[in-house]
């Protein structure tokens, strides 16, 4: 009897050692240890054993059965961690392949540039507003002081449709339409498309304006220089040198035109500004002992040329996707 | 305007360069910037059109005089001598037009006599082309003092000048050898049977001199600018003296120009003078009044204090009338010189000041405001969301001109009346854009020749039309795509875009926008492919319209596929307002797959339609995930499958449930559409 339980052990132990899959080990497990199995039925026959060979022999038995479980669980932790393995090199992948990518679409640069300068004044209380395109004689000229005529009209080649309609040649009419509509005080930022006859490698029949306009009590030059100082310095992402010097628009007075200098030490016309004409609020029925107000309008075109090198205007109405995804 | 800055220096005892003359009137409101001819440096002035009285060599004189304080070294010219007593007849008509008009005959000129060369020098540096002795001197007179001069020649004019507004229709051949047409709001020059000129413009053809003219009657008058503004350039004219007109003339100059072009001829060409005709009205003069100038009002507009002395310093220096007010106390009472037509009010004087005093004395401050908080505007949240969908699928924005060529226009929307421009720059840009196809068909044409495979673009602007003869602008978003689903690369199929791609590109953004019950059906339209095309309709109403762009479009554009193109009302998408949020418990859901033929005049879209019309309650969603077309004879049957989730809210489902639910189901789609389950 003796020499069967050292067979079992022998035999066990050399299965398990051969035994390579964790299916496999599972059904040694069954062979030996299960309800059916060697073990278990030697262990059963414990009471055929002469009762004063029993104790030994069950002690032998149990040893082995011990043996066979550690033999099992030493097997099976490594049969798996040679299976982790193997799925582990299943797996390997070119890291330097490229990825699935996603293509991302750009903003025009016009309306990258509309919408940061909507976000610089956004930012100082300035609320947006909107206006036909098609404007009225009314709205864009006389209630802004050009009245019928005046040499001031010869700086805006206009479109016509008829003696009533023409395309907007400023967004200035929107400041016009806002007081109209919510009276003052008012903080309102204009931007949209304005339209003029030229067409040339500077100018574009269409092109892009903003405009502000602040009314309000003790509103004065001083505060516009202040403010459209800090806009540029925003704008550009750098400290700029500017100057004020003396323009005329027929709507602001004093007026001004804006300059910056250049990396080359030249200075850039970017915008125009003024205090607002008397005319102009007093048109609208606004007092201007009370209040008074600056406004400024600039051609996002031409700032966002300035902003990122870009020679020609009508690049913008191309629309080359070289050009378009470079923004 | 060109201005030699030699000459400018003739009138100082100072030696200004030509940076510093440039520096000093630019950095006032006179633009000017510094040119070189033939060594000599020149200062090419821009002005604005509120600075008429600088649109002369004396102007630009008395200017930097005033901003330089600096004294202007006059040369005296005495009166020429009188040698007979014949003057032209003159009858102004139109006194409010024409307050002064002075003329002179001067006889005997020597018709040979040259342009002395220090005049042509002068002429030629200040962008003037010689051309005979009596023009280059009244050019010369008229840079010089501001006032055009015109010359008749005398033999030419019938008996008497006549200063009366045009008949209508009358029209007069000018020296440029066209014809204009005028009517009653122009004034004119002309004689007992003909027209001479139109006053304050141009001159007639047949009434100038020639190289043959000996005796010539000189003109110099005053129009009031108002009847000159504006006329030259509704006639496409444009002319020295009606810049200068237009803007306005020193009233008070009219004689010494007379004076002055007479010392010239004279001196150049002889002549006998006769004596200076004077019509004046004194009524139609301008007149400058006192103007009440209020130191608060300075600090109002400027704010600062500007100090009293500084103040009066400027007005002296501009040459204006200054009387105290209240002691200085208030402020001033201020006149302005003749030739300051742009000074008519207080805010007129601030500007003087500041634009003197200097801009960059004007200290940088920053606004005290009280603190509001606002909220971006809907038309800006709605621009942000849909920025972000768009290229989040890959599209690139283009913007695109508002005006197209009445072909295209046609094309994309027949139903609508045209908005034409008056005066296009050409045809291909005359009318405004009634859809953004147009211009998305350019774009996908450009990139296209650039070798571009996969394009996507999308552009957010106006469409206009036209409602009872009044303009109406339509926001809308419109887009095309071309090319592969996915970017060219080993990882990929390379599957064309398609319909659906686009649709599903729409169905992301409305439901962005929380918009449901989106139907689309089938349409008709020139620029879509006949059979992939589809009306966008919201609750009944049509929001935009989606399909492959119609081959006809494209067929010179070699493409390799088929593009396809939308648009739609941007204003249909309306922020959703507050969501809530409701609380579910889970309890899981059970899919049971129907697979059958659906006829071929059978929808899909009905199809799930009428099923969800069944309004089973537990119905969570229905999909469709497998699709064949066969082709049967002349007809297409689509073998479809579709699944259905069913999952209810406060219980897990039985079978038995979801079994009667299904032969609902598949009970209805036997009655309504003949089919039978495989």
């Amino acid at each position: 009897m003796g020499d069967n339980l050292s067979d079992l052990s022998n035999s066990a132990i050399q299965e398990i050692n051969e035994c390579s899959s964790s299916s496999e080990l599972e059904s040694l497990r069954v062979k030996y240890l299960g309800k059916k199995g060697s073990v278990t039925a030697a262990l059963k026959s414990l009471s055929k054993i002469d009762p004063k060979d029993r104790p030994a022999y069950g002690k032998r038995i149990n040893e082995i059965k011990s043996m066979i479980k550690e033999k099992l669980s030493d097997r099976k932790a490594s049969i798996k961690k040679k299976e982790i393995n193997q799925s582990i090199e299943d797996k390997i992948i070119d890291v330097s392949l490229p990825g699935r990518e996603n293509f991302h679409g750009h903003r025009h640069p016009v309306t990258k540039t509309l919408l940061e300068i909507e976000e610089i004044f956004f930012g100082a209380g300035f609320v947006v507003e909107d206006g036909p395109e098609i404007e009225d004689e009314y709205h864009n000229f006389t209630a802004l002081n050009i009245p019928h005529n005046h040499p001031a009209r010869a700086m805006h080649d206009t479109f016509y449709f008829n003696s009533e309609y023409l395309l907007r040649t400023h967004t200035s009419p929107i400041q016009i339409r806002s007081m109209e509509k919510d009276g003052v005080p008012i903080r309102v930022i204009a931007p949209g498309k304005v339209y003029r006859r030229d067409s040339d490698i500077t100018h574009t029949p269409m092109f892009h304006q903003i405009e502000g306009l602040v009314i309000d009590k003790g509103i004065n030059f001083s505060h516009l220089k202040g403010i459209l100082h800090q806009f540029i310095n925003t704008f550009f992402e750098e400290k700029s040198d500017v100057r004020f010097r003396p323009s005329y628009f027929p709507f602001t007075e004093p007026s001004a035109e804006v300059d910056i200098l250049s990396k080359d030490k030249k200075w850039l016309e970017i915008l125009g500004c003024g205090m607002v004409h008397p005319k102009v609020l007093e048109n609208l029925g606004i007092n201007t002992e009370i209040y008074s107000g600056y406004a400024f309008g600039m051609g996002v075109e031409r700032l966002t040329m300035l902003k990122y090198g870009i020679k020609d205007i009508r690049s913008f109405y191309e629309n080359d996707l070289n050009f378009l995804n470079q923004f | 305007m060109k201005l030699p800055v030699k000459w400018i220096n003739e009138s100082f005892k100072k030696d200004y360069s030509a940076i510093e003359l440039s520096d000093l009137l630019t950095l006032s409101g006179i633009e000017s910037e510094i040119e070189k001819d033939k060594g000599e440096a020149i200062l090419d002035i821009s002005l604005t059109p509120n600075r008429a009285d600088c649109f002369s060599y004396k102007g630009i004189i008395q200017e930097i005089s005033a901003l330089d304080n600096s004294k202007i070294m006059n040369q005296a010219h005495p009166d020429p001598q009188i040698h007979h007593k014949e003057i032209m007849d003159v009858d102004v008509q139109s006194k409010e037009d024409c307050p002064v008009f002075m003329t002179r005959v001067i006889k005997s000129i020597n018709k040979n006599a040259k342009t002395p060369k220090w005049l042509i020098k002068k002429l030629e540096r200040s962008g003037y082309k010689s051309i005979n002795a009596i023009v280059d001197i009244a050019n010369f007179v008229m840079l010089e003092t501001g006032q055009p001069l015109h010359t008749y020649d005398l033999r030419k004019i019938d008996r008497k000048i006549i200063v009366r507004r045009a008949k209508d229709k009358e029209y007069i051949d000018i020296l440029d050898g066209s014809r204009k047409i005028l009517g009653p709001n122009f004034l004119l020059i002309a004689d007992t049977n003909k027209a001479l000129g139109i006053a304050g413009i141009m001159g007639s053809l047949d009434s100038g001199i020639s190289n043959e003219t000996e005796d010539i009657v000189l003109e110099s008058a005053y129009f009031n600018f108002e009847t000159i503004m504006g006329r030259a350039r509704s006639l496409s004219l444009h002319s020295e003296a009606s810049m200068r007109f237009e803007r306005g003339v020193d009233p008070r100059i009219q004689e010494y120009a007379i004076q002055r072009f007479t010392s010239l001829i004279n001196q150049i060409a002889g002549g006998s003078n006769g004596p200076i005709h004077s019509s004046i009205n004194k009524k139609g003069m301008p007149k400058n009044k006192f103007i009440t100038l209020r130191k608060d009002k300075i600090k109002q507009i400027l704010g600062i204090t500007i100090p009293n002395q500084t103040i009066k310093n400027i007005l002296n220096r501009l040459d204006m009338e200054i009387k105290e007010k209240d002691f200085g106390y208030i402020g001033w009472s201020v006149k302005a010189p003749s030739y300051r037509f742009d000074i008519n009010e207080e805010c007129d004087l601030i500007e003087e000041i500041s634009r003197v005093f200097g801009f960059d004395q004007i200290p940088e401050k920053v606004e005290q405001q009280n603190m509001m908080l606002i909220t971006k505007s809907s038309r800006q949240l709605k621009r942000e969301k849909i920025d972000s969908i768009f290229h989040r699928i890959g599209y690139n924005e283009v913007v695109n001109y508002s005006f197209v060529s009445p072909s295209m226009n046609s094309l994309s929307n027949s139903n609508n009346d045209m908005i034409d421009l008056k005066n296009p720059i050409s045809i291909e840009m005359s009318v405004m854009r009634n859809s953004l196809w147009p211009g998305l068909l350019n774009n996908l044409s450009h990139n296209i020749k650039r070798q571009h495979r996969n394009i996507k673009i999308f552009e957010v602007g106006k469409r206009f039309t036209s409602k009872m003869g009044r303009p109406l602008e339509t926001n809308v978003i419109a887009g095309l795509i071309y090319g592969s689903r996915r970017l060219e690369s080993w990882a990929y199929d390379r599957n064309a875009l398609d319909f659906y791609d686009l649709k599903g590109h729409l169905e992301d953004l409305f439901s962005v926008f929380s918009l449901e019950q989106i139907k689309y059906e089938p349409v008709s339209h020139p620029m879509l492919c006949p059979g992939v095309a589809a009306d966008i309709k919201l609750k009944n109403k049509n929001i935009g319209i989606i399909g492959m762009l119609n081959p006809e479009l494209t067929n010179d554009m070699k493409l390799e596929q088929d593009p396809f193109v939308f648009e739609i009302d941007f204003d249909c998408l309306e922020l959703p307002g507050l969501m809530s949020f409701s609380s579910s418990e889970y309890y899981p859901s059970s899919r049971r797959d129907l697979s059958f033929v659906l006829p071929s005049e059978g929808r899909i879209s009905n199809v799930i339609e009428e099923i969800e019309n069944l309004d089973i309650n537990d119905l969570k969603e229905v999909i469709v995930f497998d699709l064949f077309d066969k082709k049967k004879g002349e007809n297409t049957q689509k073998s479809i499958s579709i699944g259905l989730i069913f999952q209810a809210k406060s219980r897990t489902l039985k079978d038995t449930e979801i079994d009667d639910f299904v032969s609902k189901v598949i009970n209805m789609l036997e009655k309504e559409f003949q089919i039978t389950i495989r």
